[in-house]
């Protein structure tokens, strides 16, 4: 007999894609825990920010200070993206050609507005580092930079309020993963990074 | 389903023929086929029934004509019934459609008043032909699945009974929002006609109310006839068709009436504001095929799906992408006018670039993006099948006063 067509399994028909999670470099910094989600090799995997957010991707504009190529068979590039918290360690290799071209091209240092990503790494000495790996670079203006530092602080914002009271399974996750960490830090993350904005 | 009832009526149709059957037995067979063999119900009665009469050398008697009782069914709200079920039902016959193989000896809709189901006769169940507008209760019908719908089925082993109308059957309308793959009722707006994409179609298009939008067919079939674009209609008994997890309606066995009035349709506008983060393959320059309605857009080879090659092609500006507001990404579609007024390029602009240079119309791309990926703006649309139909869209612009909201917002309870 054929499965009931309202499994839920059978809704992968309508493909929901991941959104792109606005966090500031400060924030992103601090991730400890990244998480899959179901057991399928393609299932996606998840860094949770400490405000409680899952992340499978996030759009970032900032400052490209730095690109470097490294690699000899294989092809990739590391690149620095600052913006007035911290930094963002983008990567683009050869199975991202598309980025890897576009990241290439551009010269340092550039607006650029980056959708990526977020994968944590631990290095050998213990370490943690969150790396982004692109899947789109362009050069953009300080207008959209602005744009994003009002958006991104509105969304951090909107994280730090929903954090106290909520019973989202994500909140309670970052709670208990995270629980030397004060939300109130990324307030004033917010505020410096809007306070730089000349009105 | 339940096999008892089943296996009663296997056994009493042995004791007919003065051969004693224990039901238990007919129970056991009829649940291993049902259960361990995922067999349909109908078909474990009649291969049951077929071996016991092989076994106790009796003539095969199927499983139709004697089914006279039965009467300890309880019926069952037609709402109420789930794939699986062996039921019986009283209802009213609200349509009958033409059968769509000779195996079938009428199909249609039977309602109460909790809702309504499609059903199926076979031709070999013998089952009397019903009318129209006439009451029946049908007792030891199978309800089963065809294609995601409850369907109801009569087989060699049901009995369908004329019996007293009692009374009006007014169907309640359901909004469109909540509508799920069956037989509904709906209040609606016809928004829009679509050119119909196959000869046997009378006429296809977007039915709206209050709540949201959902598209309609009409086949081709006699007394069936076109609906008035911008009329309301009350449309009775309606198939909800599931296909790629999209609903939409079959008005073939509705009942429909022209009504007053108007609604006022939400239709899916919808704005939103966020950055570009996806140009999909397919955008910036394409072709599209030059054949009278057709407008597909062809491939790089200038193949088009129905027409084949088009050398005479006519060129579109369109774009593909995801716009993302950090909570939720839109899928959209920019039409030429609103592709050229977003990214500085018109159309002749694009072609001169297509058309001399080295990377041709991918260059059109390249540009396009890079002018507009990771771009903030603000899209206003109609989302129709989790797409959003841009009319009209412009860039987002630094307001000091959203800055000055923010800087209050995160400065204060800190």
């Amino acid at each position: 007999m054929s499965p009931n067509p309202r499994d839920p399994g059978r809704k992968d028909g309508v493909f929901e894609r991941e959104p792109a999670r606005r966090v500031f470099a400060a924030e992103l910094r601090e991730c400890r825990y990244q998480f899959k989600e179901g057991e399928d090799e393609k299932s996606p995997t998840f860094v949770l920010i400490p405000t409680g957010e899952r992340c499978n991707r996030i759009f970032l504009v900032g400052t490209l200070t730095e690109k470097q190529r490294q690699g000899d068979q294989n092809i990739f590039y590391r690149g620095r993206v600052v913006d007035s918290s911290g930094t963002f360690f983008v990567m683009a290799g050869s199975y991202q050609p598309e980025a890897m071209q576009q990241l290439a091209k551009i010269d340092t240092p550039a607006f650029v507005a980056v959708v990526g990503k977020p994968n944590l790494y631990q290095t050998p000495d213990g370490a943690f580092l969150v790396s982004v790996r692109i899947e789109s670079i362009t050069v953009v203006d300080k207008a959209t930079r602005d744009l994003w530092v009002l958006d991104t602080a509105a969304r951090t914002l909107d994280r730090i309020d929903a954090f106290k009271a909520s019973t989202a399974p994500d909140v309670i996750k970052a709670k208990e993963q995270y629980p030397a960490i004060d939300v109130a830090v990324f307030r004033k993350i917010a505020y410096d990074a809007l306070a730089q904005i000349k009105i | 389903m339940d096999f008892s009832e089943a296996a009663e009526r296997i056994s009493r149709k042995f004791s007919q023929k003065g051969t004693e059957v224990d039901p238990k037995k007919i129970e056991g067979k009829l649940r291993r086929l049902v259960n361990e063999f995922g067999v349909q119900p109908s078909e474990a009665e009649r291969s049951v029934t077929n071996e016991l009469a092989k076994e106790f050398n009796l003539p095969a008697m199927g499983t139709g004509g004697s089914g006279k009782s039965s009467g300890a069914a309880e019926s069952k709200k037609i709402a109420d019934v789930t794939p699986g079920d062996w039921v019986t039902i009283e209802g009213k016959v609200v349509a009958l459609s033409t059968p769509a193989s000779p195996a079938i000896a009428q199909s249609g809709i039977i309602a109460d008043d909790s809702g309504g189901i499609r059903f199926v006769a076979w031709a070999k169940s013998n089952a009397p032909a019903m009318t129209k507008g006439s009451y029946y209760r049908i007792e030891s019908a199978v309800v089963d699945e065809f294609k995601g719908v409850a369907n109801l089925k009569i087989h060699s082993g049901t009995v369908v009974k004329e019996c007293v109308n009692d009374g009006a059957l007014i169907p309640s309308t359901v909004p469109i929002a909540s509508l799920h793959p069956g037989v509904c009722s709906v209040r609606a707006k016809v928004i829009q006609e679509w050119d119909s994409s196959h000869e046997r179609m009378l006429q296809s298009g977007l039915l709206g109310d209050e709540t949201g939008t959902i598209k309609f067919v009409i086949w081709k079939e006699a007394g069936k006839e076109k609906l008035a674009v911008d009329s309301v209609y009350t449309i009775f008994y309606a198939q909800v068709d599931e296909f790629n997890s999209r609903l939409s309606l079959n008005l073939n066995t509705a009942e429909i009436m022209p009504e007053e009035g108007d609604i006022l349709v939400s239709g899916g506008s919808l704005s939103v504001r966020g950055a570009i983060v996806h140009i999909a393959p397919g955008s910036g320059i394409i072709k599209r095929c030059p054949v009278e309605g057709c407008n597909r857009a062809l491939s790089r080879q200038n193949y088009c799906p129905v027409h084949e090659i088009q050398p005479k092609f006519i060129y579109d500006l369109r774009i593909k992408g995801w716009l993302d507001d950090g909570i939720k990404t839109h899928n959209v579609l920019l039409q030429r006018d609103v592709v050229e007024s977003l990214t500085g390029i018109t159309l002749e602009a694009a072609q001169e670039i297509a058309e001399n240079n080295p990377l041709g119309m991918d260059e059109v791309f390249l540009r396009m993006r890079d002018a507009i990926l990771g771009r903030y703006i603000i899209c206003h649309g109609r989302e129709i099948d989790n797409r959003l139909l841009v009319n009209a869209c412009e860039r987002l612009t630094y307001e000091s006063g959203e800055h000055t909201a923010l800087l209050n917002r995160s400065g204060s309870a800190s």
